[in-house]
């Protein structure tokens, strides 16, 4: 054999254990979300999205239309598709991809964006090999980093997030999205049209209009939902159409309706009401809301990017001109955003007050990716702040791989049983006898 | 050392690494006369208790400082440096924030501070600036953000950081109360440019004479920059610092080169943290230069062209030339350095590069795999040097320094011996 087919052979054996690692890894975690009980009827096609990209490694459902890669909550969907691409979130938690990309990056730099470079540098996952072009939004040190990284290897357009959300701010973002507009029409080759993009946002609306009716459902106790299955719903979300998404998320709600009308719920227990905030939990690495539903606790409320803040607040069109529905789309992307990269971040302290009322929240996780330095500086001020008004807080800092599992379990467990001795003890099953008499 | 610690205080981990660090540069570079000033500049810089009305602070060093000056006041730095500094932001940072931050978030927390008339410049050039900005603001601080956009390809790239830079200028006016005029900032633009050059020549007459200068007294030189509350009294005594050595070189000629030089790239080496240049001294290797952003700045020099037109037209000059030679970490990908790397190396100037990263300035780190690569076309070889401001790694970097300084040497062997 020569040297040249046998460092062939070794790079298809290298590959043949990537895809090997990274096939099984997902197919155990979606295995752990459909053994955990409770799951509503209608989740089975976000299951399947999940499985097609992560765990048979397949091409998305574009339905035809071109690929366009996103990082970032920030880049609007409705763009896109008004220029007749479809988006994808390519922020990733792959494990096997965080392991390869541990040797390219550097050692500090976040799990998210480690993955995100391994997948790159393998080549082998269909879902970035099928991009066009992607958009980073600049909303971290390790996001400013990763895209120079991919300006090597493809077509890539930055966004430059500001500090603030002023109207001059907001103006300068405006600017950027005509410019993304230009980009995109010249990658995929066709106009953004006044039409295309009225279409884009009531296409994107209808997903939003879904996902609010199903948050609402998803605030009932006794629970109708578990978090980590509410989890996997927004995790596909990044893989499927807004509208096919919107209409397969219309079935969970009518089937959550139905659960209230017959008076099925989850578990007739009360668990633990708990709030996961911080840096972003991207299937496979849902290993948090598993341990915290496998602990006995059950996840409420989530306030992270690739959750429900990701698609929650709808872009207000208060002047039909196209225009207007730019700035609708800058307004959206920045004024209501909670995210970190912002240097005065008050608002996410109101917004997760906000959710603790709504959702009764008994205990916030605050979850740190290691070297996701944005969400770590936030810690201090947000502990102390739902310190006061008496919800405890535990940070945990996890990685992209599964030797922290038993000390996470162990934390989550102590936090769990910390707020059972806090709640009243539950009502006996059975009536009980007194002895004295 | 003839100057006391200020005696207000019990001395602490602060002052005894200042004063260690000037008590060495003073020591190793005691024939010097002119050296002294600086050291002053900098003795002062730390104990000086003095705080001006209307203060403006430029936090890190990646501010064109023309445009304060121009607004009538010479900005105080605050730059980060110090390990005894970061003992005061511990509670406030999360674990692995960079010890630059630490130390400026520190040294504005320090007990005896008080800047409550202070305005406060942040270049966002990285995530802790960024929330740094967000705790003083939080604190009822004053403050103007500078926003640089991170992509050089932006076509509205300069037109937004000139931009921000008028705005600056604008908050400083008002925060000083003196109005910013054309010829004002001509005349800022003048003093700067004869600052980076002289900081220039310095370190073209300084280099390769460690006879004379060593070479961490060289890099206290260019700190004192940001030290210093005289701007022209700097340039004076760099130039007057500058003639004396090469008054001294005439005097000592035909010295051998005989130690490998290298360069220090990557994060920036400042007072009073200079374990890595000492570490470098005392491994036998010697200094060619430094790359990084301060370095980088000297050559942001005004040519007569660039001082002329309107004011507007002046600060788009200001800007246009900053964004060229900005080699901050606040850009995607950091083409300065390298560049600047890739020009020595071709030039065949360096032997080798110490890249000097700061932990949690990942920014410098993921820079390292290209020029790694680049200067490998260049047979040159790489030592990455991680560290932060504690001084327990010492020895074993000592021991990685001398075994790099071991392999120079071989080179050096080989190539003569094959030249030969």
């Amino acid at each position: 054999m020569t040297a040249k087919t046998e460092a062939m052979s070794m790079k298809e054996r290298q590959d043949r254990r990537f895809i090997n690692r990274e096939t099984q890894t997902a197919a155990r975690y979606l295995r752990r979300l459909r053994e955990l009980p409770g799951a509503p009827e209608g989740i089975e096609p976000f299951y399947r999205t999940l499985g097609r990209i992560y765990a048979d490694m397949e091409h998305v459902e574009s339905e035809g239309r071109k690929v366009i890669g996103t990082y970032c909550v920030m880049t609007p969907p409705e763009l896109v598709y008004a220029a007749g691409a479809m988006p994808v979130k390519l922020c990733s938690g792959d494990y096997t991809a965080f392991s390869v990309g541990d040797d390219i990056v550097p050692r500090d730099a976040c799990p998210l964006v480690k993955a995100v470079a391994g997948f790159k540098q393998t080549g082998l996952m269909p879902v970035y090999e099928d991009c066009s072009m992607m958009v980073v939004p600049i909303t971290c040190d390790c996001k400013k980093k990763i895209a120079g990284m991919l300006s090597d290897k493809c077509d890539i357009m930055t966004l430059h997030v500001p500090t603030s959300r002023d109207d001059e701010d907001i103006e300068e973002f405006i600017r950027q999205l005509y410019v993304l507009m230009e980009k995109l029409e010249s990658v995929i080759g066709s106009r953004i049209t006044y039409e295309s993009l009225s279409e884009a946002f009531r296409r994107v609306g209808y997903a939003q209009y879904e996902l609010s009716e199903f948050i609402r459902l998803k605030k009932k106790t006794p629970y109708l939902i578990r978090g980590s299955h509410a989890m996997a719903i927004m995790n596909s979300a990044s893989y499927m159409p807004a509208d096919v998404w919107g209409r397969a998320l219309h079935k969970v709600n009518e089937s959550l309706k139905k659960s209230i009308a017959e008076n099925k719920t989850v578990t007739a227990k009360r668990l633990p009401r708990i709030l996961l905030t911080g840096s972003p939990i991207v299937f496979p690495n849902i290993k948090i809301p598993l341990l915290v539903e496998e602990s006995g606790g059950i996840v409420a409320g989530d306030e992270t990017c690739m959750g429900e803040r990701g698609m929650w607040d709808p872009a207000v069109i208060t002047d039909n001109s196209f225009d207007g529905m730019m700035y609708a789309l800058a307004n959206r992307a920045l004024r209501p955003c909670p995210c970190p990269t912002f240097a005065d971040n008050t608002q996410r302290i109101y917004r997760l007050k906000q959710l603790v009322k709504e959702n009764q929240i008994q205990g916030v996780i605050y979850h740190v990716l290691r070297g996701c330095l944005v969400y770590d500086f936030e810690y201090k001020r947000i502990e102390d702040e739902l310190g006061r008004i008496g919800v405890p807080v535990i940070r945990l800092e996890s990685d992209y791989n599964e030797e922290d599992i038993e000390q996470l379990r162990i934390r989550i467990e102590a936090f769990i049983e910390l707020i059972k001795l806090k709640q009243p003890a539950e009502k006996a099953s059975f009536q009980r006898r007194s002895f004295l008499k | 050392m003839d100057k006391k610690i200020n005696n207000a205080r019990k001395p602490d981990t602060f002052d005894s690494e200042y004063m260690e660090g000037l008590d060495k540069l003073f020591k190793e570079n005691a024939d010097l006369a002119e050296f002294k000033w600086f050291l002053d500049e900098a003795y002062d810089r730390a104990y000086s208790a003095e705080h001006k009305k209307r203060d403006v602070v430029i936090l890190g060093t990646m501010i064109p400082e023309e445009l304060v000056i121009a607004a009538g006041v010479q900005p105080r730095w605050i730059i980060g440096g110090s390990l005894g500094s970061t003992a005061w932001s511990d509670d406030i940072v999360p674990r692995d924030t960079d010890p630059i931050s630490r130390s400026v978030l520190g040294y504005i927390n320090r007990p005896e501070s008080d800047f409550s008339d202070t305005l406060f410049i942040i270049p966002l050039i990285r995530d802790s600036m960024r929330k740094i900005a967000g705790e003083l603001r939080s604190k009822g601080m004053k403050i103007c953000l500078v926003d640089i956009p991170p992509d050089r390809r932006d076509v509205y790239g300069a037109e937004k950081f000139k931009k921000q830079l008028k705005e600056m200028c604008a908050a400083a006016a008002a925060h000083t109360g003196s109005k910013v005029t054309r010829r004002g900032i001509v005349s800022a633009m003048k003093r700067v440019s004869a600052a980076r050059a002289a900081l220039r020549r310095f370190m073209e007459v300084s280099r390769g004479k460690a006879h004379i200068i060593t070479d961490a007294a060289r890099m206290l030189v260019g700190n004192s920059y940001y030290m210093t509350a005289s701007l022209d009294e700097w340039t004076f005594r760099t130039e007057a610092l500058s003639d004396e050595i090469e008054y001294r070189a005439g005097r000592l000629k035909n010295r051998k080169r005989s130690r490998p030089e290298v360069i220090i790239a990557g994060s920036p080496v400042l007072f009073p943290n200079y374990k890595v240049p000492f570490l470098v001294q005392d491994s036998g290797l010697s200094v060619w230069g430094t790359v990084d952003p301060l370095t980088m700045k000297s050559s942001v020099i005004y040519d007569k062209n660039m001082m002329r037109g309107s004011m507007d037209r002046l600060i788009g000059n200001i800007a246009s030339l900053w964004r060229r030679y900005d080699a901050s970490s606040a850009y995607i990908k950091n083409d300065v350095i390298y560049d600047c790397i890739a020009y020595l190396a071709g030039k065949g100037s360096v032997e080798g590069v110490v890249y000097h990263v700061l932990k949690g300035q990942i920014e410098y780190d993921f820079e390292l795999e290209r020029i790694e690569s680049m200067l490998s076309k260049f047979g040159i070889p790489v030592f990455r040097l991680e560290t932060d401001y504690q001084y327990q790694d010492v020895e074993q970097l000592r021991i990685r320094m001398e075994a790099f300084s071991e392999m120079l040497v071989q080179n050096r062997y080989r190539r003569e011996r094959n030249v030969s």
